[in-house]
């Protein structure tokens, strides 16, 4: 053991005396920046130019509205059920106006309202209705409005338009709605909105057994099962406590840049990482420096064994320190908290700080990296080619997400799961419950295993690789 | 008597269908400096690169220091310092660096470092990038890893080549000193025949896979000299020869005379011939060269 770790400590050595290692930290702290860059431009060029829709300027474009409607009143060509529907709109119109409104709107409650009203008018519906939902706007009862929504799904049941269970989900929601006050007051942001349609896809899943979030619409797997209802929950503690999520926190520019830097770093330091495997074995053949090693009272598996730790100790050296550097930025450069992840433990939603946080996800990001890492060092043992190795560990990498999709789209067979690629997403069985822009764009199709079967599937690829590049070292001549 | 440090026995090998090695021993004592020749391709890196395990031989045993190279690999290693082809090191890391890459290895410290900087008289360019050493001093500091453990035997495979006439005579000197002061065996293979002829006590020729001679290379006075005499007129100078002294002469291809006579005539035949009017150009003593052995053994001769 003593002399692995002597090969060990030699290798970190050359590591580190290597102009390329001091470069590669250099180009990952210079991504870091760039991540940091990018997120204050984009803080900057929202601050002046209110990028966010909102309902503000809506009167202008009213205005305007009834102007041209006013004006197709008096036009011949126009037929009089046209203009009848038309002076509804007008009438419409004047209500946004006097109650401040929009009826597009209807995040806001005096917009769905509104939204209704014209409804009903154009239905020509009895005025009774509407003069009632008239006088709630004026009296500015939110809570008002919320017990009518509920009668009418009761009475929805009553007539069986709706089942039980369809009937108990909708009544949730619009508990859920009226405790947080959800749509109560104007602008207070989307994502509160976004969340409750999510709630309410899920709880739709839930109810047909099909999962409605995939594009293919696959039947609910048990785990996917539970899932759903952990997504219900932390959904439920994010409207109570007012934490927004990661993708729709369009002012937390600290979330945006995190997110933004682990991907820099990661794609920089997995690069490294790949070049260095990839070099390992070939490199020191091609220059001969291989026989520095083979001629010292060491068996070879000994000095591969300290070539593998020491690359995974590079590995986790520079993610932690670009981990703890990305917190420490943040810090610096934004006054906010960052991704705090909600998890589901025993039923209970629970809280890990942005900190912790951080660092684990930088970690998760490493383990898909060790596979490549070792299948660039494999086939720099097998092939005794660095360019081959590493051009060939990179492309992989890259393009193995492209690819794999692409495949899943076509084959649609059950032991597509058991291909490694399609058990990468380690992250996103970590935390399942992180709607990540990336994760969602190369989502693929074959992901619903479980992270115990992704991690045994790609362990047994990495007993396989190991395997096969100790015995190409070990028994093959160095010539 | 000696102990023999390192032991070949029968050592075969073959590449594909190509017999490279065939039924291969030999034998090295300490202190000894062995002299492998061989012409270009007939086996002698192959050779060392299976006493060093870089390659595995087919059959046969191999023996350093009496621990068997495949059962008791690091031990055979410990008693073995050795440049294979080319002294690779580094060139990214200074050669004081490189050193101490190595010393870690071998368990020395920087005492040891420091004695075999100075043998191979590096020291004060130690802190330089190895990259930008010439091949002379990459050689020595190649031989300063080798030397770093004390080995017991040592093995160079062609230590001279690309150096220059003061490079290669500084090595010789290094290596006459570790072999003869502190009895280290040193098995140097090589095909620069002049070289081998001033470093090595013994040599062992080596042609397809076969080692053909193997012979003492005797540095004591012999009584019996060659010479190569050139004249301007070269009958006369035979007859003179076979009249006054009796003795048989032969004549090379440059038209010079070759004669073997014992050492304490040889002023007076030169005196004969000048007072006979032959006119004497030149007279070079021949030695009993390695090259003549190499020749004799190798197919090389055998063209020619």
């Amino acid at each position: 053991m003593s002399k692995i770790f002597i090969l060990f400590m030699n290798e970190n050595t050359k590591t580190w005396k290597k102009f390329s290692t001091k470069l590669v930290i250099i180009i990952a702290i210079l991504a870091l920046f760039g991540a940091l860059g990018l997120a204050k431009v984009v803080e900057y060029i929202n601050s002046r130019y209110d990028s966010t829709f909102t309902t503000d300027n809506f009167k202008e474009s009213t205005e305007l509205e009834m102007k041209n409607l006013k004006e197709t009143l008096e036009d011949p060509q126009i037929s009089e059920s046209e203009k009848e529907i038309n002076k509804i709109q007008i009438e419409m119109c004047e209500l946004e106006l006097k109650y401040d409104a929009s009826r597009y709107d209807e995040s806001y409650w005096k917009g769905e309202i509104l939204s209704r009203i014209s409804e009903l008018k154009i239905l020509k519906e009895d005025e009774a209705q509407i003069a009632n939902l008239i006088s709630i706007i004026e009296q500015d009862d939110y809570s008002k409005y919320m017990d009518i929504k509920k009668q009418e799904e009761k009475q929805k049941l009553e007539n069986e338009e709706i089942t039980k269970e369809e009937y108990e989900d909708n009544i949730f929601i619009l508990d859920l709605k009226a405790q947080n006050n959800i749509g109560k007051n104007k602008n207070e942001g989307y994502w509160r909105n976004a969340l409750i349609s999510q709630i309410q896809l899920c709880k739709r899943s839930l109810r047909a057994g099909i999962d409605y979030n995939s594009a293919q619409q696959k039947l609910l797997s048990s785990e996917r099962r539970q899932e759903l209802e952990d997504t219900i929950k932390i959904n439920v503690y994010r409207l109570q406590n007012d934490i927004p999520p990661v993708d729709y926190a369009e002012e937390n520019y600290r979330m945006f840049f995190e997110t933004l830097a682990q991907m820099f770093t990661i794609a920089v330091i997995a690069i490294f990482a790949i070049m260095l495997a990839g070099g390992a074995i070939s490199n020191e053949i091609s220059t001969g420096t291989i026989k520095f090693w083979a001629l010292t009272p060491n068996k070879r598996w000994k000095i591969l064994t300290a070539k593998i730790l020491s690359i995974l100790y590079y590995l986790v050296v520079i993610t932690l320190i670009i981990s703890i550097l990305t917190i420490v930025t943040a810090n610096i450069f934004f006054n906010n908290n960052g991704i705090e992840y909600l998890y589901v433990k025993d039923g209970n939603v629970e809280k890990i700080g942005n900190v912790l946080y951080t660092i684990e996800t930088y970690f998760a990001k490493l383990i898909p990296i060790v596979l490549f890492v070792l299948f660039a060092l494999m086939l720099s043992t097998i092939t005794r080619n660095t360019a081959a190795a590493v051009s060939f560990g990179i492309a992989t990498y890259m393009g193995n997400g492209i690819v794999m999709t692409i495949i899943n789209n076509y084959i649609k067979k059950d032991w597509i799961r058991f291909v490694p690629f399609n058990n990468l997403n380690i992250v996103e069985k970590i935390f399942p419950n992180i709607e990540n822009p990336m994760q969602i764009m190369g989502e693929s199709f074959a992901t619903d295993t479980s992270l115990w079967f992704s991690l045994a599937v790609l362990g047994v690829c990495a007993i396989l690789m190991l395997v096969t590049m100790y015995d190409s070292f070990n028994n093959r001549d160095i010539v | 008597m000696a102990n023999t440090v390192l032991e070949l026995k029968n050592i075969s090998k073959s590449f594909g269908k190509k017999k490279v090695i065939n039924n291969l021993s030999l034998e090295v004592k300490e202190g000894e400096i062995y002299g492998f020749l061989g012409p270009n391709g007939s086996g002698k890196t192959t050779t060392i690169k299976m006493i060093l395990r870089l390659i595995d031989n087919d059959s046969g045993e191999i023996k350093v220091n009496g621990y068997d190279n495949k059962k008791q690999f690091e031990k055979a290693m410990e008693c073995i310092g050795a440049i294979v082809e080319n002294p690779d090191m580094y060139r990214y890391m200074s050669g004081l660096d490189n050193l101490k890459l190595h010393a870690k290895i071998r368990n020395v410290g920087m005492q040891r470092i420091n004695e075999v900087l100075d043998l191979v008289e590096l020291k004060d360019r130690a802190k330089e990038k190895v990259g930008k050493y010439s091949l002379g001093m990459k050689q020595r500091l190649g031989l300063a890893l080798t030397l770093l453990h004390k080995p017991k035997v040592l093995i160079l495979d062609e230590p001279t080549n690309g150096l220059d006439p003061a490079g290669i005579k500084k090595l010789r000197d290094i290596l006459k000193e570790i072999a003869h002061k502190e009895g280290v065996a040193v098995f140097v293979s090589s095909h620069i025949l002049t070289e081998m002829q001033l470093m090595c006590d013994k040599v062992a020729v080596i042609d397809n896979g076969n080692v053909v001679k193997i012979e003492e290379i005797t540095k004591t006075e012999s009584t019996i000299e060659k010479l190569e005499i050139a004249v301007k007129n070269v009958e006369k100078a035979i007859k003179i020869l076979k009249e006054k002294f009796n003795i048989e002469s032969k004549i090379e291809e440059n038209k010079n005379i070759v004669v073997t006579i014992e050492v304490e005539k040889v002023p007076v035949v030169v005196k004969e011939l000048a007072i006979n009017d032959v006119e004497i150009k030149s007279v070079i003593p021949k030695e009993h060269t390695i090259e003549e052995i190499f020749f004799d053994a190798t197919e090389g001769g055998k063209n020619e």
